[in-house]
């Protein structure tokens, strides 16, 4: 009984500690580290990660898998940056119809992605994985594989303007971190997510809908998809095929480091926050201290298995696929 | 159940009405060099999806495959002006590891499949880049042939890729369907609980699959690198989903136990025979990832076997 605390209290705490040592590992090495200037290098590299890694941190805690991020967030991207363009191309006028847009557009496909695997009972990630084959596929086609810019310089104060040291982006992300917050914690949707993630046979006895809730997870997961878009629009000016390349990796990395487990029912959007930080202070702190950024991949893939290995009751599985 | 008894025939129909219907459209689709070229090209994308069949036939999925086959095409290209034809063997060696590691991890330390694999290949990602300098790489033309040149040679019209494509499918078959570790892959495949009660040693058999899986990755590859003569960590981006496609529009389910080596033979052609009819009926280049997509979901719903999920996660 004791073990289990112990493995218990040290799966809670564990990413906590192993970010601010992280932290203090970086910052004795390169005082620079910790300057305001490269912390809001790390926020801001951090803010779309954060809301992707959200979004996918409530499926997760239903137990299933989404991977259909990259073409999510492509599509939003891309349909974002056309409709702003279309619709006059600064936020002053019509054109701030297109975040809502987006928000929409990623809401319908998370719909899709829920109704591809409630209906035809494929496993998510498996039909996750190839909607968000389809979605990057479908801003391919949109695109034709050119690059948009955004230059309105309204939409761009989300990195342009500051408070205190760090952009807006930085302050919308921590917004929707606590309305994520709010919906894990405070509704029922959130309880229904940790109810079917505990034991989904249980969550099903008990009257609740399981596959409706199944697809509001993959809407709700899709619009924090369509916001990480905008903020990686704002971030750079370009939305483009490309712009939701490597969110797949770093947001299950992300989620998991974090300490929500990949059986469900353990964890939340406080944890994701601890793994994005995690992920984004490695990314950022090897390139600090002169290490080359390609050894991050490497790092991550190394840091995901030794997470999903701690957080594994290794009694109550017995076999995976 | 007339369906039942239909379903394993479909992929070869499909194969065989689509080569008609696009035939019926531009008669040059179906002359014989046409045909043998479209192959050829096909190969390194074949061998890859053939290795991937083994991780889906127990009922995983190896997402490394790709970022392995980026990590030889560089390991061929850095190796070949010291080591010459020793080059294959580092990369086998390199395929086979990688692809043991992923299925050590998902066996032994319960993390599954399409997790470990997708770390395992964030690792090649990483060491593709090391290796390659975060640069795209050119083979020097005579090292190549000198070392490699019968990979890409012909005789008698026929390109030595089909040849080698061919050899690699006969060995698997003879794997698969000869020796005591194919019997015991279509145990695990069918029922590993069931598999491990009688007695087999389930973990070792995984771990082998998903070797298998890596191997063949690193071999696709190198073919690859040596078609292009060159290597670089995105070389061979793009070629996950026509894999994944192909093993199961050839009928392996995700759910595994059925299906096999030929099966992912006939889908790769599949593949392949989509992909040159869009130019054909002059579909645009940029729809082709889509519509992949959508069959991979079609592909998926019409195959897999519902009653080994007891819940749909």
């Amino acid at each position: 009984m004791n073990g289990i605390l112990n493995r218990e209290t040290l799966v809670k705490w564990a990413p906590l500690i192993v970010l601010f040592i992280l932290i203090l590992f970086f910052t004795v090495l390169e005082p620079r580290f910790f300057s305001v200037r490269n912390l809001a290098r790390i926020a801001i590299s951090s803010a779309p990660a954060l809301m992707v890694a959200i979004g996918v941190t409530f499926i997760i805690i239903m137990g299933s898998i989404d991977l259909s991020m990259e073409g999510t967030v492509s599509v939003s991207a891309v349909v974002f940056a056309f409709a702003f363009l279309a619709l006059g191309g600064t936020i002053l006028s019509w054109a701030w119809l297109a975040l809502p847009l987006a928000v929409l557009v990623g809401a319908a496909i998370g719909f899709l992605n829920g109704l591809v695997h409630v209906k035809l009972k494929v496993p998510s990630f498996m039909a996750s994985l190839a909607m968000g084959f389809v979605g990057t596929g479908f801003a391919l086609l949109l695109t034709g594989g050119d690059r948009i810019r955004v230059e309105d310089e309204v939409f761009r104060g989300l990195l342009t303007e500051r408070w205190l040291g760090f952009p807006v982006m930085v302050y919308v992300a921590l917004a929707f971190l606590l309305i994520g917050w709010f919906i894990q914690s405070r509704t029922a949707l959130g309880r229904n997510f940790y109810a079917v993630g505990g034991g989904e046979e249980l969550a099903h006895a008990s009257g609740l809908n399981v596959n409706r809730l199944r697809i509001m997870g993959f809407m709700l997961a899709g619009v924090f998809y369509a916001v990480g878009a905008l903020l990686a629009v704002g971030r750079i000016g370009i939305a483009e095929t490309a712009t939701g390349n490597n969110f797949m990796f770093m947001s299950i990395t992300s989620v998991v480091v974090g300490g929500t487990a990949l059986w469900g029912g353990v964890g939340g959007v406080w944890n994701t926050l601890v793994g994005v930080l995690i992920v984004n202070v490695i990314g950022n702190g090897m390139v600090v201290i002169g290490l080359p950024g390609y050894v991050q991949d490497g790092v991550l893939g190394l840091l995901v298995i030794i997470a999903v290995v701690l957080s594994t009751d290794r009694k109550s599985v017995s076999f995976v696929k | 159940m007339t369906l039942e008894r239909i379903k394993p025939h479909l992929p070869w129909i499909t194969l065989l009405a689509l080569v008609l219907i696009v035939g019926a459209a531009d008669s040059n689709f179906l002359r014989p060099q046409n045909l043998i070229s479209m192959t050829a090209d096909i190969m390194p994308l074949f061998i890859m999806a053939l290795g991937m069949t083994f991780a889906i036939y127990i009922g995983g999925i190896d997402l490394s495959a790709q970022s392995v086959a980026n990590m030889t095409t560089v390991i061929a290209t850095v190796t070949l002006p010291t080591l010459g034809i020793g080059a294959a063997l580092v990369c086998i060696a390199a395929g086979l590891i990688f692809g043991a590691i992923s299925g050590y991890i998902t066996t032994k330390l319960l993390v599954p499949s399409f997790v470990s694999t997708l770390a395992v290949g964030g690792v090649a990602y990483s060491s593709a880049q090391y290796l390659s300098g975060q640069r795209a790489l050119y083979m020097d033309a005579g090292l190549r042939d000198s070392s490699f040149g019968w990979m890409v040679g012909k005789t008698a019209g026929i390109p030595h890729e089909i040849l080698v494509g061919l050899v690699l499918l006969l060995a698997m078959l003879f794997l698969q369907s000869r020796t005591t570790f194919g019997r015991a892959l279509k145990a695990v495949g069918a029922g590993e609980l069931a598999a491990v009660a009688s007695g087999l040693n389930v973990t070792r058999i995984k771990v082998i699959a998903f070797a298998l899986s890596g191997m063949l990755a690193a071999i696709a590859g190198l073919l690859f690198s040596v078609k292009l003569s060159g290597g670089s960590p995105t070389l061979a981006n793009g070629f996950l989903l026509p894999a994944i496609v192909a093993v199961l529009v050839g009928g392996t389910p995700l759910t595994g136990g059925v299906g096999g080596v030929v099966n992912t033979l006939i889908g790769t052609l599949i593949v392949a025979v989509i992909r040159s009819s869009m130019l054909y009926f002059e579909i645009d280049a940029t729809m082709q990832q889509m519509v992949f997509g959508i069959i991979l979901i079609v592909a998926i719903a019409a195959t897999i076997d519902r009653s080994k999920l007891r819940v749909v996660k």
